[in-house]
């Protein structure tokens, strides 16, 4: 995990140094997408929770929902969240927001009538563990590179090309688009770690970490019935989701935002037995 | 919550107990019943989360032994309970308040001894006013304790009740400053 991070670091610093010996124009489109990604870090929660069609619910409209999310707050000595459901069939969760003052929870229907309380509560613990670990302003920050990197290689598409044969633009061309790759990779890498993290955090919240690898069992299985149309709804926010909602196949280990299912279950297994061994808890 | 653990997320481990208050209440409830007409019911319980595993089985065995012994001493009794939440509860009788005050500290010391203080959830004391129930439940990992007074209604509150309890009971109880750590716990068996 250190190396990753290392070469995320190491590669931003080379890519800023050869901005810079570009040209001029470069400092203003950093600014623009530092303010793009801070009105993302702002105001994204609002409009993902939109996207899935979620809704804060009250104490009152999800009693069972908030209880033990209190509960988990306690344990994990977090204050409590916002709390949405999302009407749908597909059975997931996540968490937004940028800070643990600001962050929302949500469940969707799905998800609720498909796992038993114990289940489900371990679900929620994976996604305070999100919120415990500042998951999303670490991936928003990781993702602005990223971004930065592919509006720099459209720039030069659009505008380097034709006008004169300046070799500087096909160098910022070259690195935008080697930066864009691995830094696309390791981004992966990087929220691959923080969901087994995450997992980890949520098997020692509710000292049931078979729970929730019995969670992740149930809405895998759940996930290979629903319609093409509702995962395609939901891609933006996959990677905040507990399982990704894509049927894609199974030779996209390094592509995905997720660990694969069996690594999950495998880790929360060892979890438990150091469990039972009492080596967690000493 | 430091910059490394941002970075690589928990240490693995969950918050243990703070420092241990749990016994401003042995003096705090006098106070309580003479100035703020609260009377307590005799009943106190402590809430955790039961691990499914031999040794912390056995420690709670262990426990619940000890109660049963100094129960026998001082007329007290005990039952346990779970809830629906898969939380555990030890729930204490007794007319004497500093029995139950040392009654929940004995199973508080019992499960911190096996290393599972961290899964001490809160400890709560039933007291009331005017026949209607007023609740003090003290959080293991804040070392602070909060009213909570349920209203009439589903899953309603006396917010107000609640913190003119606070402004008067003032420094005599360690309390949560952070209001939205308050958290309700709706159907206490006590």
């Amino acid at each position: 995990m250190l190396l990753t991070l290392f070469l995320l670091g190491l590669l931003y610093v080379v890519f800023i140094g050869v901005l810079i010996a570009a040209g001029a124009g470069v400092v203003t489109i950093v600014v623009v997408m530092g303010a793009l990604s801070a009105a993302q870090l702002f105001f994204s929660d609002k409009l993902a929770l939109s996207a899935m069609g979620a809704k804060q619910v009250s104490p009152e409209e999800a009693p069972g929902l908030h209880a033990m999310i209190e509960r988990l707050c306690i344990q994990a000595d977090l204050p409590k969240p916002k709390i949405a459901v999302a009407d749908t069939s597909m059975p997931n969760a996540f968490a937004l927001g940028r800070s643990q003052k600001s962050a929302t929870v949500c469940a969707t229907t799905g998800i609720m009538s498909v796992l038993s309380p114990s289940e489900l509560e371990g679900v929620m613990a994976h996604e305070l563990a999100h919120v415990k670990h500042r998951d999303v302003l670490i991936m928003t920050i990781a993702s602005f590179f990223a971004s930065l990197a592919a509006i720099m290689l459209q720039f030069g598409f659009f505008f380097g090309g034709d006008d004169d044969e300046n070799p500087s633009i096909l160098v910022v061309l070259l690195v935008s688009a080697l930066v864009y790759v691995l830094s696309f990779f390791l981004m992966m890498a990087l929220s691959r770690y923080r969901e087994f993290a995450a997992d980890r955090g949520a098997a020692i919240v509710t000292g049931r970490p078979s729970a929730l690898s019995a969670a992740l069992v149930k809405i895998s299985g759940a996930m290979q019935t629903v319609p093409q149309h509702d995962l395609r709804e939901a891609e933006r926010l996959n990677a905040f989701f507990i399982v990704p909602a894509s049927v894609k196949g199974s030779i996209k280990t390094i592509f995905s935002t997720h660990p694969p299912m069996e690594k999950r279950i495998e880790r929360l297994q060892q979890l438990e037995s150091s469990l039972q061994r009492g080596a967690i808890a000493a | 919550m430091g910059f490394l653990d941002a970075i690589f997320g928990s240490k693995g481990r969950l918050k243990g107990p703070a420092e241990d208050r749990l016994f401003a209440m042995s003096t705090a409830w006098v106070t309580l019943d003479t100035s703020l007409g609260l009377t307590h019911k005799g009943k106190a319980g402590i809430v955790f989360q039961p691990l499914a595993t031999a040794d912390f089985q056995s420690i709670l065995d262990e426990t619940e032994e000890l109660l049963a012994g100094t129960a026998a001493e001082t007329g007290s009794k005990v039952t346990n309970k779970e809830d629906e939440f898969g939380y555990r509860w030890l729930v204490l009788e007794d007319s004497d308040f500093e029995d139950l005050v040392v009654a929940l500290n004995t199973v508080s010391v019992q499960l911190q001894g096996g290393g599972y203080g961290d899964r001490l959830l809160a400890a709560v004391f039933a007291f009331e006013e005017k026949g209607k129930p007023v609740y003090f439940i003290y959080n293991f990992k804040r070392g602070a304790f909060y009213p909570f007074v349920p209203a009439p209604g589903e899953q309603a509150r006396d917010n107000e009740r609640e913190l003119r309890i606070k402004a008067q009971l003032g420094a005599e109880l360690p309390f949560e400053e952070d209001i939205g750590r308050w958290f309700p716990l709706w159907d206490v068996p006590l």
